[in-house]
This record gives C-alpha cells, structure tokens and sequence, in this order.
C-alpha cells in the first residue's frame, strides 16, 4: 500500500500557509542545537562600557538595599549584606576595575558565585540583561587574554567586556598577599 | 572484614582512645612521682583493658604488645621511686604505635610496625622481670620462688583491675537500633541554621509587638478615644498574643539549642589533656623544664572545631617550649622560676570562643624575627626598616618564616605559624600574638561558636550601628566638661578618681577625626585585656543577645570587628573588637600627622565607595557622609582640604549644602567640587552660582580625573585667596 501526504480539503489557504510554516518550525534543528554555539551571560554597563558575567555564575540580582557599610574596610568594599543566611560582601565593580566612571549611581547587587565555594555581591547601574555571546569568540577572546576581562567584539564593532569574577578577586587579593 | 566486627573495632578505637589518653597521662604523673597509688593502678587497668579488649576482637599482635608494655611496667609497682625515664619513654612511643597500629587496623591502612618498639621495650625491661606468661607456666611447674616470682607476686597483690568494658559480640536488636542513630554532621548543621533562623523570627516577633505599640501612642495622640476603642482593644489583644509567642519561641529556641548542644559537643578537654604529652616530650628533647596549666578545659565545643583544633593547638605549644621557654638555667640567671609556665585559657562569651595560649619565656625577639626575615627574603630590607613592632609580630606567621637556623625535630622547617593562621582562619577564626620581651608571649585564637547568642550594646556613631560585646562594657555615664582633660594629642576623662584615656569611637574606625565629648554625651566605660577606657559614642541604641557571625573573607582580616550580628528588621550590624578599642591609644597616637583630607558626600554607597577609591589612592584620609545634614555635623567638627560632593540628594541637595557651607566662616574658603549623575551645562552654571569651584559628570570620575579636577579646584581656591 502506498502511502499518500494526506490532504486537507477545503481549508483556507492562509490557515494552510500558517500549518505549513508551523511544520517547517518544528523541521529545523532543536533551539538547543543553536545554543550550545552560545554561552549565556548577563550583561549590563559600567560606565559607558558593557560587562557580561556569565549567567551560569550570577546567583541571584537584588536590589542595592539593606548593605550595611563597613568602616575600615577597603575601598572597594560597600558593605555587607545577607543574602539566603549568608553574610556576603558587597564589593564596588567599577573599583575592582580600577576606577572606572558611572553613568548611574547603582541600584542593583549581582550575588555571584565566583567559584571558591562563597558568594559575592557585584554592584550594577542597572538589572542585568541575559545575552548570548558566540562561544567560539569567547574561547578565542579568553585564549588572548591573560587577566580577569576577556575583550569580545561583536558584528557592528560592539564590544562587551567578559569577565571572570574569580580572577578579578584573585588579582584585588595580589598585591595584598604578596 | 566481617561488617559487624567492623562496627565494633570503630567503637573500639574511639573507646581506646579514651584509655590511650588516661595511660598516657599516668604515666608522665609516675614519672615525677613514686611508682605506686591510684596513677599506677590506673596505667595498669588501663594497659589490661586494651590488651584484653584487643584479644576479644581477635586483634593478637596488638594483644601481645599490650602485654609486652605490661612486662615492662608492672614489676615496678610499689617502687619508692618515679618511673626511670627511659622507660617511661619506651613505654609511651610503643602507646603511640598502639594507637596508630589499631587505627591502621580500623580504616584497613598500612599496619606501622612493631619491631622497633618491642626492641625497645625489650631494653627497658627491669631486670629478673620475667614475660608474665613464662611465669604463669613456672607456677604451674611448682617451682620454687625466683627474684621474678617475687615480682611478679607484687603484680598478684595488686588490686585487681576495674571490671572492663567488654565487647560482646550481640546482633543488633531493634532496641539498640531505636536507642542511637548515626546522623550525619550536615544533618545537625542544617538544624542549627534553622535554631538561628527560628531566634531572628523571634525578634521580628518582638520588632511587630514595638510596632504595634508605636501603633496604639499614635492612636491616643489622635484623641479619638471613643471611636478607635474597638480597634486599640483589638491591637492590645495582638500585643498580648505576640508577647506570649515571642516568648514560647524562644523557650523553643533554648531547649533546641540545648538538645543540639549535646549532641554535637564535647569537652575542651579531650583535646587539651593530650598537650600534656606534647610539652612532656619536647621538654625531654630540648633540655627544658615546663608545667602546663589550663583554665576552662570543661567548655564545651563544636566537635569538628575541635578536631581542627587539635594541629594549632600542638604547634603553638610545641613553639611555646622549644622557641618561648630559656633553658633552666638561663631562667634562673634572668630571675624566673626555672620551671617555665605555659598555660591555656579557654573561654567562651556567647558565641565566641577565645583561646589563649600563653607562656613566661623570653618573648618575641624582634631582632631575630628581623634578620630571619631578611635570610629568608620575606620582606624588603627597606620595608623592614619601617616596620613597626606590631608589624614585626605579623611576620612569624608570613609562610616559610622561622628564626631557626637549622631544622630540628620541632620547628626549623619554616612550616609553622602560617598553617596555624590558615587552621584558624579556615574556621572562620582569628589569631593574634602578642608579647613582652623577656616576659612572655601570648597567642590568642577567636573563633566563632554555632550555638548560642552574645549579649549585645548596640551603640549609634554618626550614621553607623555599631555593637559592643557587654562582657566589655563596665558601665555607662553622661561627659562631664569638668571631668575632661584634653591634651594635644590625646583626652583622658576623670572617672571614679582615676583618670583613663577617652577617645572617641567615630575616630577609631575611621569615620571622623577626634572629637572631645560635648556636655551630657554618653560615654562607655570599657574594658579589655588589663586596660580600661572610656569611649566617645553618639547614642546608646540598647543591649540585645544577638548571634555573632564572622565576616566574610574580603574582610575577615579587618582586626576592628568579631563579626556581624543580625538586628530584628534583617540588617546587620558589626560587631566590634573590645582589644581593637582598648589598644586605639596607641594608634591614634601613631595616626596623628599632616595628610590631606577629603569629605565625600553622597547618598549611593557606592558612589562613596567610587570616590574614595579615587582619593585614598591619591594619599587622601576620606571622611564620607549620606547626607548633607551628616555632612554639616562632621564640618561642624573636623577641617578637611576638599569636599566632594553628589548633586541629586535628598532632602538637602548639593545646591543647598554648598550655599549653607560657604555661609559659615570656618568653611567659606572650602574647595568644593560637585559630582553629578547628569551632564547638564545648567547644573553646571548652578553650581558654581551656589559656590562651587568645580564640575564634575559621574562617568568622567575616573580616578585619575577626579584628582587632578581636585587638584584643580585647590589651585583655584589657593589662587583666588
């Protein structure tokens, strides 16, 4: 017996159109397929930069309320916080950057695991939004690059600033250890 | 290995343990002290206990070693004498082959051998003592009484060993399964975080009953009696509820934490006790003399901190013997005692723990600890230069320091005191030293408790909430201007005929410079390692038991703070360090000099953070405030070179603060530069209009923009007077 694609009779053409393109959806390659050629960050501005932190790292994003100041501490230290129990620091980007200007006083905290098995609080001038970055550009842009931000530029010169919060609190502690 | 053998060869280590302890103990008392009375008996129960429990679990040649050390200290029983040394010696090494051997046995490791140690014990025996096991069979030969027969009849005399703790090998009933189970150490900790979680929903009960108060005196502020009577009588029934429940939560929270308590601790003690051993064996091998005292050995501590606990504790001992304590004779020629005193304090105040191990040696030799550190190339010659003793004190802990030359079976390996600050700090703990030299070196280790809550006073510092342990406040009083003394350089206050240094809080932790307290301020009365002050605060906010946390690792070396506590609404508040306080004297007279000063005001904390990023790296003191009514408050106070201030605040904008400080004569001449979040040529023009002598947009705060548009707004100031 052969088999026949079977026919719809009588149905509007446009609803057709829209089965047809529907079909041809579900044709091509799972979503996940393009995703893995991605890795998934937040991104948000220092300044007027553009940093990514990658989303598998970033723990939560709150508001820039209830930290507690610390005198003493060092300068890029804005306080401490709790965050789910814990006490976590909340530390200055643009100062772990070395200075950097601010377009916005920062509203947001980024809770990040930095991957020492505890919590920092990265501040932000604004809630972060969750971006891919081509994963062969980032590999590349980290094989070049030695310290704690990975330069990407993207289609239309747009770069975005990559950063490894680990290296960047391992290069605060440096000179402190030394 | 049989799995039920398997369980009771755990028990029984732990349990040997227990008896290794108690024999070791023994014996260095025998060693000091005739061979006779309740510390032979207990040496020789112990060493029957563990050679017969070793031969109930089929354990042999651990049996037969038991029974070797048995051979060697028995027949001494009775003896007018201390145990001889070497025997005593023998005996302890082959204790410690034991124990080692036995663990191997348990966790299926490689055995450690025997050979040595029988060797040994071979050697010490005393001589016509016989193995107890060829005498038994003389006996049965009915041979007549040898000079090892007589012996071994004084071992007959002996009361008879304790009935011991015997393991019997019976399946497990469901009984002894209900009667223990095995938790895990997760399992309890979790339970403990939920305690804690359950003590901060208790405050916020107190905190809702406050806000029911506030809610029922604004209610008879409005006058309206008759009408909100159904609704005050229903808040005042709230109250009522929510006091009883505040109160039935916290009975809950102490009787948890009790229940949790014994679970998870154990004495001091267990760890302690064996540190007697410790300074027995390292006085032996140094030619030293040294008794150790312990206070509070009956606290009772987190299992697993204690465990840690265990390495710091040995290393700081051993380093008090081997590099504290002079030789016997040089003590004697230095007017000491020639018996060194070591001694451990332990002590806990609510949920800190402090450790001090301290001994009356020669102290710190900072000579020594200088040329050490330039052989081993840890420190530039031209920073050593500048180092200050307490600098110098932190260098023994820098990784591969030692002042040995060469290495001995003690110390000289340059392994040493960074692994004890490492131990410590791993725990969340800190370790500090401090030393009188010729006089004594002091170690003193502070370490967070997970059960129980501190007593509190939360006190106001300008904008800051700051708490001091109350084991620290003596008592609390009003200044007084004709009970103040003020010097140039510092202020002591008259208090109960004595006069004590004052200084004032907001300095101490950076905040403001000094002030002198006006009439009727509150002053804390405080005191700390020997010395007592009295301290400048702002407003006494009330005592409270609070749970003590450490700080996080960015800024767990800050030496000023315990931890942080949380208050009922859910912030935090630091907890500060009554030794940091109480030294601040000494600091502050070192702190005195001609840095430039800068006052940051601004409501973003981390614009303040921001600028003073900026201007401490340009050699700036910074001051900050959040708003212009605090910045007034410290201008009112302290001088400073410039001040830096935000624009869009509220309440007083940078506008109004500008025009209010070029109107008060003491800051007229101030340079002032505004920041702004907006680039506006309006804002711009405004500004300098209100008085300002610069401009700057926040996204051109760049460091290095910011000062040199500071140095800018100086010059211009500089220049126009």
């Amino acid at each position: 017996m052969r088999l026949e694609p079977r026919e719809i009779d009588g149905v509007d053409p446009s609803l057709k159109e829209l089965l047809q393109k529907r079909a041809e959806r579900i044709r091509r390659k799972p979503a996940e397929a393009e995703d893995e050629n991605l890795l998934w960050v937040a991104e948000f501005p220092v300044g007027e930069e553009t940093y990514a932190l990658p989303l598998e790292t970033l723990r939560a994003a709150v508001p820039l309320r209830m930290v507690t100041p610390v005198p003493l501490s060092p300068p890029h230290v804005i306080g401490i916080l709790r965050f789910q129990g814990q006490i976590v620091a909340a530390l200055s980007l643009a100062s772990l950057l070395g200075g950097r200007g601010w377009r916005e006083d920062p509203a947001v905290l980024l809770v990040v695991d930095p991957g020492f098995g505890r919590l920092v609080a990265l501040d932000c001038e604004r809630i972060p939004k969750p971006t891919g970055l081509p994963h062969a550009q980032v590999e590349e842009a980290r094989a070049r690059s030695t310290g704690a931000v990975c330069e990407i530029t993207l289609a239309g010169t747009r770069q975005v600033n990559l950063l490894d919060v680990g290296r960047l609190m391992d290069r605060r502690q440096g000179p402190e250890k030394r | 290995m049989d799995p039920l053998l398997e369980q009771l060869l755990a028990g029984f280590v732990d349990e040997s343990q227990e008896i290794y302890e108690r024999v070791v103990r023994s014996l260095m008392e025998l060693e000091k002290n005739p061979a006779q009375g309740t510390s032979f008996d207990e040496l020789a129960r112990g060493l029957h206990t563990l050679k017969g429990s070793a031969a109930t679990l089929g354990l042999e040649e651990l049996a037969d070693f038991a029974h070797k050390m048995e051979d060697v200290v028995l027949p001494l029983r009775g003896s007018s004498k201390p145990l001889p040394a070497p025997l005593a010696d023998a005996v302890l090494k082959s204790l410690d082959v034991w124990i080692a051997r036995l663990r191997a046995t348990a966790a299926k490791g490689d055995l450690p051998d025997l050979g040595q140690s029988l060797a040994l014990l071979e050697k010490v025996k005393p001589s016509g003592a016989a193995p107890a096991k060829e005498k038994e069979k003389k006996k049965k030969n009915g041979k007549g009484a040898t000079a090892a027969e007589t012996l071994a009849a004084n071992v007959s005399r002996a009361p008879a060993p304790a009935p011991e703790p015997t393991l019997t090998v019976v399946p497990p009933s469901e009984d002894a399964q209900a009667d223990s189970w095995r938790v895990s150490t997760r399992q309890v900790i979790a339970l403990l975080h939920e305690v804690e979680r359950l003590r901060e929903v208790r405050l916020r009960i107190e905190e809702r009953r406050r806000e029911i108060d506030r809610a029922l005196h604004q209610l008879d502020r409005l006058g309206i009696q008759a009408e909100t009577a159904e609704a005050r009588a229903a808040l005042l029934g709230i109250r009522r509820s929510l006091h009883a429940d505040g109160e039935e939560a916290s009975d809950i929270v102490s009787s948890m934490e009790d229940g949790l308590k014994a679970i998870s601790t154990m004495p001091v003690r267990t760890v302690i006790e064996p540190l007697r051993r410790a300074v027995r064996d390292i006085c032996k091998a140094t030619g030293k003399t040294a008794r150790l005292s312990v206070v509070g050995a009956e606290v009772s501590l987190d299992r697993r901190v204690l465990e840690q606990l265990r390495g710091p504790l040995v290393h700081l001992v051993r380093n008090a013997v081997d590099h504290g304590l002079e030789t016997p004779d040089l003590r004697e020629s230095r007017g000491k005692h020639r018996e060194g005193a070591l001694a451990i304090r332990v002590e806990q105040q609510g949920n800190m723990l402090f450790i001090e191990v301290s001994d009356d040696g020669a102290g710190l030799d900072l000579e020594q600890i200088r040329e050490a550190a330039l052989r081993r190339a840890l420190v530039p010659p031209e920073e050593l230069a500048s180092m200050s003793t307490l600098q110098l004190h932190q260098l023994i802990f820098r990784p591969g320091f030692s002042t040995k030359l060469e290495a001995t079976e003690y110390s000289g390996r340059g392994v040493g005191l960074d692994v004890v600050r490492n131990q410590i700090q791993a725990l969340q703990g800190q370790v500090e030293v401090q030393s009188v030299p010729g006089q004594s070196t002091r170690f003193v280790l502070t370490l967070p408790a997970d059960l129980g809550s501190s007593p509190v006073l939360v006190v106001r510092c300008g904008e800051h909430q700051l708490g001091l342990p109350m084991a620290a406040v003596e008592s609390s009083r009003a200044a007084r201007t004709k009970d103040l003394h003020v010097g140039r350089s510092k202020a002591q206050l008259e208090h109960r005929e004595q006069l004590i240094p004052l200084l004032d809080l907001g300095a101490l932790v950076g905040l403001r410079q000094p002030e002198v307290p006006a009439d009727g301020q509150p002053l804390l009365i405080l005191q700390a390692q020997g010395r007592r002050i009295a301290l400048c605060i702002d407003e006494v906010l009330g005592d409270r038991e609070l749970v003590i946390r450490p700080l996080p690792a960015e800024i767990r070396e800050l030496t000023a703070y315990q931890g942080a506590a949380t208050l009922a609404r859910g912030e935090l508040v630091l907890i500060l360090r009554p030794d940091f306080i109480v030294a601040g004297e000494r600091r502050s007279d070192t702190a005195l000099g001609s840095t430039r000063r800068a006052l940051v005001v601004d409501d973003s904390l981390t614009a303040r953070a921001l600028h003073r990023t900026a201007l401490e790296t340009g050699g700036y003191v910074v001051h900050t405030a959040s708003n212009a009514r605090q910045a007034l408050e410290q201008l009112r106070h302290s001088a400073y070179d410039v001040m830096v201030c935000d624009i869009g605040m509220e309440e007083i904008d940078g506008y109004q603060l500008t025009t209010a400080v070029r109107e008060r004569a003491e800051t007229d001449t101030m340079p002032i530069l505004l920041v702004s979040a907006r680039d506006s040529d309006a804002d711009r023009q405004r500004g300098l209009a209100a008085g300002a002598d610069g401009f700057l947009t926040k996204k051109d705060c760049v460091s290095g923009r910011l000062l040199s548009e500071i140095s800018a707004v100086i010059a211009r100031r500089k220049g126009a007077a």
